[in-house]
């Protein structure tokens, strides 16, 4: 997930921290829930009090990478398209998600060890044809930065390390010069025995650090609200999955998001659509569409051409086109799972589709989140692959 | 139909005739159903307690402490996490609430919590991010609000202060949550119970870890002690007196129903003979039964209801005390208690009534109701009674020989099923008895017509007075046997308190103060010996008898306690391996006692060898006595506190003060001298005020606390003597009228009315006096099995067989005096009577 939106990301997290603790903290896995996700809309106020993204914020690496706790909500997010020395497809996702649960100026100035001024939601997936296997996780922080690193989640700039009990996404450069995200480890684990799931991953990064929208400022909504997005698309992976108890050596692409902001969902947006593509020329493609908000009440739809070097050219709502082809029926909803992706200044006409519809995240707060392929419209040829997110149906 | 009707308002009707005998049937249903429902809504309650209690993280899920036996830390908490280790955290602790109530603040971190242990669910339907964020949250069960001083209506959103000035989040119900808990944010119990960092223990999902981390002890869900299981004995007490109350109270109802049936066959004989077949009667008795059943049933469980509304703080009180369980003091009774009350009195009635309708059924249309061919069926119903008897004294023989090759602290079911035995045994054989001794006593009255007629007549009355007689037999028996049995236990206790407690002040300081208040002590003049203890938790891992080692894994606690001229020659030992003396000069180079419950439980004596695991490793120990630890439920190894301390790592206890002795020292100074002490303590080292007890509080206390304990068996003994005396009560009054009849020809023949009361009275009276002395025996066995069989199985400890010969005086009166006073009644009345009324009455049959 990741990208979208800032606020949808609000919302999942403070649905799921709201809501969903009270059944099962740990390890949900398999089974979708029906439960509608209402927590993907109406949750527009409760942003007094903290800093609001802005366009013109200046952005500072490493410090950047580091958590916002004045910010109402952050996320690390990270998804990886690989594949199995047999050139079996697999996907991975590893996510750690902020809440900050009080604005600064209402924080106790002497929080005992125990306060939870920020939250911590960590979710985890790996998936392989039919299958897809999801585990969930949580901890609380104080909000004082001496002690960070004696937390059970957290997250700090340099060295970088994001953490949640023994997940773990953490940068392996050393010599300043260089961004910190150039090269992580990334594993968690999660399962009983004989079903155990979870990855050991070594991440190179063959591009650099890219800014959405206004120079990191990605506006979510017609009136403007938006937030801080950046990512790091250009991961060359390699390691070990395993699934069911089996591991495999893996390879393949991954895509780093780091979004921050203090605005939930506008209260006409009830979700929304994202995609990340890696294309096969090295181009990398990320576009959503918020379902509401845009002018007049329509959709609104943003994204990023980004080049192999790393230009970026944003999309807005005349450069992009995205409509749903087909749906498929997933854990008791309608979701679609192909469309059609045109920029027509890219003259670039795609089907973007998931080959495996069983992508429903059945945690606290769910939602889908799959792989993708993206194909030519006239030729049918496989142009790149990617990770589709869809909340809110 | 309308014969039918007919038929059933002309049997009806005979209870408009003789509402005394509608009034004994429904009382007698009454009573038995209001002792029995009582009871078990208590039962249900505290059963219900349990069950939330063990819902909630006590029991369900394996906990980890520090093998080097340090506190834990949040740090434990974080490099385990981090480890990968699924462990969450857990604070426990006191407070006391404004109204002086002793409340358990349990907090926890939801985050964390394993997912499906109760707090997950426990009504935390809604917001859970209130609970963990300022202002937080206090969940709490509707029947704890009356414990912070609140209206339960008041409770949701209040913000209580506590005693100490300090105030709770708002209240948040949570109805599965146990009583007197209050479950908060981790944080928040921090705050409140002064921890900093620090933590109670740390908790995973049962059998989530497969092997204890590296520096950590694992103790699984199901080796924790679980309420439930403890004090099911005591529950078990309690039912049976109360099914003991609702035999006797069926007893009643039998007799209501016989002589109901008796005074009917004539009515039934007419309505046969107009044509109303014998089965629609017997079908319409049946419905009698069920009419009565249920007004009686619907009375008892309301009134049981009251009953165990009144008792339940007394037992809430004794569970707690005795068991350390919480329970509720307000009844939470689930829907099936309510039919289960009605099932089993409308059971029970039909028990008692199928006799009768069995009667009925083989009613001949025209044979006559003859007293002295009812006679002959009491003979024969008095040979059945002695086989029946005798049968069953054989099977109090068969349970006997069994319990005896078992192994003590066994067989708690077989002991009531022995106590049971035995009373029906000697209850059947009561009317063989009176009427063997009627005969005999008629052979010896030759001479002496008016005593032989009074004999004569008392046989004729014994079928219709065996059955309260029987009844009063049970009662006086069963109350003279508990209430031995609980004047024994209070002796022991009492006594055992003097042994025990030894020094004239108990502190108990904060456990970072205690060597430093140790220290300040031993420097003061006035005293003269400072006894600390100390406690830990440990898991018995081995015994080892002979040559023979057994594997264990029973959790029991450990006690430290110091050895020394103060308290050696008093501490009450119950064996020992080489005498006294040589046992406490072996604790104190090392060895352990044991408790009398540990020994029973799991067969250890002095002598034998003990592997306890210990903060080193497993620790081999040797037993060199047995002591007596009376209101303690689990198993127990004492050392000397030096040894604890060091061996286990055991966190330090109380520390016993025994003060000099100046010249004559009188309680007064003695009280004057404790009273400087403490005041001089609580300066220096800034104490609370319940850190220091004095040792007559605390066998106040104590005392206190067994009288509570044994409070409600008393009452249910006593309920109980009451039923059987009403049973007595009612059935002489039931035939009060017919026996006046049969004093009418006496009277014409000359004899004066005051012989004739004076013949009632003695008639009663010798048949309640045989009752009164077969119950002192039978009493008697009773406490024999009660400490010898049921206590040990039910407490795990024996104490001596006490006899009171006060107690069996008052039996005997008592028998005499229920007689005497179901007697006096009747014999008013008749010598209220004109003779020419009794002798129209004598016509009149």
């Amino acid at each position: 997930m990741r990208h979208w939106l800032s606020r949808p990301r609000a919302a999942l997290l403070a649905t799921g921290l709201a809501i969903g603790l009270a059944s099962g903290l740990t390890g949900c896995e398999g089974e979708s829930s029906p439960t509608p996700s209402q927590g993907f809309a109406g949750l527009g106020a409760g942003a007094e009090g903290f800093r609001q993204a802005a366009p013109g914020t200046p952005l500072r690496f490493p410090e950047d990478h580091g958590p916002h706790p004045d910010y109402r909500i952050e996320w690390w997010y990270l998804t990886a398209n690989l594949e199995d020395a047999t050139g079996e497809p697999l996907g991975v996702q590893w996510t750690l998600f902020r809440q900050a649960q009080l604005p600064p100026a209402e924080r106790p100035e002497t929080p005992g060890p125990w306060a939870a001024s920020q939250l911590w939601m960590a979710h985890m997936a790996v998936s392989h044809g039919e299958t897809h296997r999801v585990a969930e996780r949580f901890a609380r922080s104080g909000s004082l930065a001496s002690d960070r690193e004696r937390d059970q989640a957290g997250v700090t700039a340099w060295p970088f390390r994001a953490w949640l009990d023994d997940w773990v996404l953490a940068s392996q450069v050393s010599e300043s010069g260089r961004d910190a995200l150039d090269r992580l480890t990334l594993s968690a684990r999660a399962g009983a025995e004989g079903s155990r799931f979870g990855y050991r991953l070594a991440l190179d990064a063959e591009g650099p650090l890219v800014r959405h929208g206004r120079n990191g400022f990605s506006q979510k909504a017609a009136d403007g609200q938006g937030s801080i997005y950046v990512s790091q698309p250009f991961y060359r992976v390699s390691g070990e999955v395993t699934l069911d108890g089996r591991s495999r050596q893996v390879t393949g692409h991954a895509w780093l998001d780091r979004e921050w902001s203090s605005q939930l969902l506008g209260p006409d947006q009830s979700g929304w659509d994202w995609f990340s593509l890696h294309l096969a020329d090295g181009h990398k493609l990320m576009a959503f569409r918020l379902r509401g908000g845009g002018d007049r009440g329509g959709d609104f739809l943003s994204g990023s051409w980004i080049t192999p070097d790393g230009k970026v050219t944003p999309l807005d709502d005349d450069a992009l086109d995205l409509t749903p082809l087909a749906t498929s029926a997933v854990a008791g909803r309608e979701l679609p799972t192909r469309w059609r992706l045109r920029i027509p200044e890219q003259d670039l006409d795609l089907v973007v589709e998931a080959p495996n519809a069983n992508r429903w995240m059945a945690t606290t707060v769910n939602y889908w989140e799959g792989e993708v392929i993206a194909l030519d419209r006239d030729s049918g040829d496989t142009l790149g692959e990617g990770y589709l997110e869809m909340t809110g149906y | 139909m309308r014969l039918i009707l007919t038929a059933l308002a002309t049997l009806l009707s005979h209870y408009k005739r003789h509402p005394g005998q509608l009034a004994m049937l429904l009382l007698g249903l009454w009573v038995a159903g209001a002792l029995w429902s009582g009871v078990q809504a208590i039962n249900a309650s505290a059963r219900d307690s349990y069950a939330r209690a063990e819902a909630l993280f006590t029991t369900g899920l394996d906990r980890l402490e520090r093998r080097d036996g340090e506190p834990l830390e949040r740090e434990d908490f974080v490099t385990l996490r981090r480890a990968g280790l699924p462990v969450s955290p857990l604070i426990e602790g006191r407070v006391v609430a404004s109204t002086g109530e002793r409340l358990t603040v349990v907090g926890i971190d939801p985050l964390t919590l394993p997912g499906d242990s109760a707090f997950a669910t426990a009504g935390s339907g809604g917001e859970l991010t209130a609970f963990f964020t300022p202002p937080w949250q206090t969940r709490v069960a509707p029947d704890t609000a009356p414990r912070l001083g609140l209206e339960r209506q008041a409770a949701p959103g209040a913000e209580p202060v506590l005693a100490d000035g300090r105030q709770l989040p708002p209240l948040a119900i949570a109805p599965s949550l146990p009583p007197d808990t209050l479950v908060v944010d981790i944080a928040v119990a921090a705050r409140l119970l002064e921890r900093g960092s620090a933590l109670s223990r740390l908790v995973t999902a049962p059998d989530a870890l497969e092997t204890p981390p590296k520096g950590y002890r694992l103790s699984r869900a199901e080796s924790l002690v679980d309420p439930g299981e403890l004090t099911e004995s005591f529950h078990l007490n309690l039912t049976a007196m109360a099914l003991l109350a609702l035999i006797v109270g069926l007893f009643i109802v039998q007799a209501a129903l016989g002589l109901a049936l008796e005074q009917r066959l004539g009515l039934l004989r007419t309505l046969r003979a107009l044509g109303v077949p014998g089965r629609t009667l017997v079908a319409l008795l049946a419905l009698e039964l069920a009419l009565l059943g249920v007004i009686g049933a619907l009375a008892g469980i309301t009134s049981g209801v009251w009953l165990a509304r009144v008792l339940l703080p007394d037992v809430a009180a004794t569970l707690q005390s005795l068991y350390g369980a919480a329970v509720g003091t307000q009844l939470r009774l689930p829907w099936h208690y309510w039919l289960g009350g009605l099932g089993v009195t409308l059971g029970g009635l039909f028990v008692a009534g199928s006799g009768m309708l069995w009667r009925a059924a083989r009613l001949g249309v025209l044979g006559l109701g003859q007293a002295q061919a009812w006679r002959a069926g009491f003979q024969r119903q008095l040979r059945g009674q002695v086989l029946a008897g005798t049968l069953a004294a054989a099977v109090a023989l068969a349970v006997w020989s069994w319990l005896a090759t078992r192994p003590a602290g066994e067989g708690l079911v077989a002991g009531f099923v022995l106590i049971a035995a035995l009373m029906l045994a000697c209850a059947l054989w009561l009317s063989p008895l009176l009427a063997a001794g009627l005969a005999g006593l008629g052979g010896l009255a030759r001479h002496h017509p008016l005593t032989q007629w009074a004999l004569a007549d008392l046989q004729l009355q014994l079928p219709r007075l065996s059955l309260a007689m029987m009844a009063l037999l049970i009662a006086l028996s069963a109350n003279l046997g508990v209430g031995s049995m609980v004047g024994g236990f209070r002796l022991t206790f009492l006594d055992w308190l003097d042994q025990r407690l030894t020094a004239d002040l108990y502190l108990r300081p904060p456990a970072e103060q205690f060597d430093a208040v140790q220290a300040w002590l031993e420097e003061r003049d006035e005293v003269a010996a400072l006894l600390p203890t100390a406690n830990a938790e440990t898991t018995l891992l081995e015994v080892r008898a002979g040559g023979d080692g057994r594997r264990l894994e029973v959790p029991v606690s450990l006690f430290g306690i110091t050895p020394g001229a103060r308290l050696t020659p008093t501490w009450p030992l119950l064996a020992t391996r080489a005498g006294r003396d040589a046992a406490w000069t072996a604790l104190e180079e090392g060895d352990a006692f044991i408790n009398e419950q540990l020994a029973l439980g799991q067969g250890i004596g002095p002598g034998d060898r003990l592997v306890l695991s210990a903060p080193g490793g497993r620790q081999p120990v040797t037993v060199a006595a047995v002591y007596p630890d009376y209101g303690n439920p689990r198993g127990e190894v004492l050392f000397a506190s030096a040894t604890l301390r060091e061996r286990f790592a055991a966190a330090p206890g109380s520390l016993g003060i025994v003060l000099a002795a100046s010249a004559p020292s009188g309680e007064h100074e003695t009280e004057a001298r404790s009273t400087a002490l403490s005041q001089a303590l609580t300066e220096r080292f800034a104490l609370d005020s319940q850190a220091l007890i004095d040792q007559r509080e605390v066998k106040a206390l104590s005392t206190e606390i067994f009288e509570r304990t044994f409070a409600i068996t008393r009452a249910l003994n006593a309920l109980t003597l009451a039923v059987a005396a009403l049973a007595l009560l009612a059935s002489l009054l039931a035939q009060a009228r017919e026996r006046r009849r049969r004093l009418a020809p006496l009277w014409a023949l000359g004899v004066t009315r005051a012989r004739l009361a004076n013949i009632q009275l003695g008639q009663l009276g010798g048949a309640a006096l045989v009752t009164g002395l077969a119950a002192i025996p039978l009493g008697i066995a009773i406490t024999a099995c009660l400490v010898a069989v049921i206590n040990v199985a039910a407490f795990g400890w024996r104490l001596p067989l006490h006899v009171f010969p006060g107690e069996m005086a008052l039996t005997l009166a008592t028998a005499l005096g229920v007689a005497l006073l179901a007697a006096i009644l009747p014999v008013l009345k008749l010598w209220r009577t004109p003779p020419r009324t009794l002798l129209a009455e004598e016509e009149a049959t």
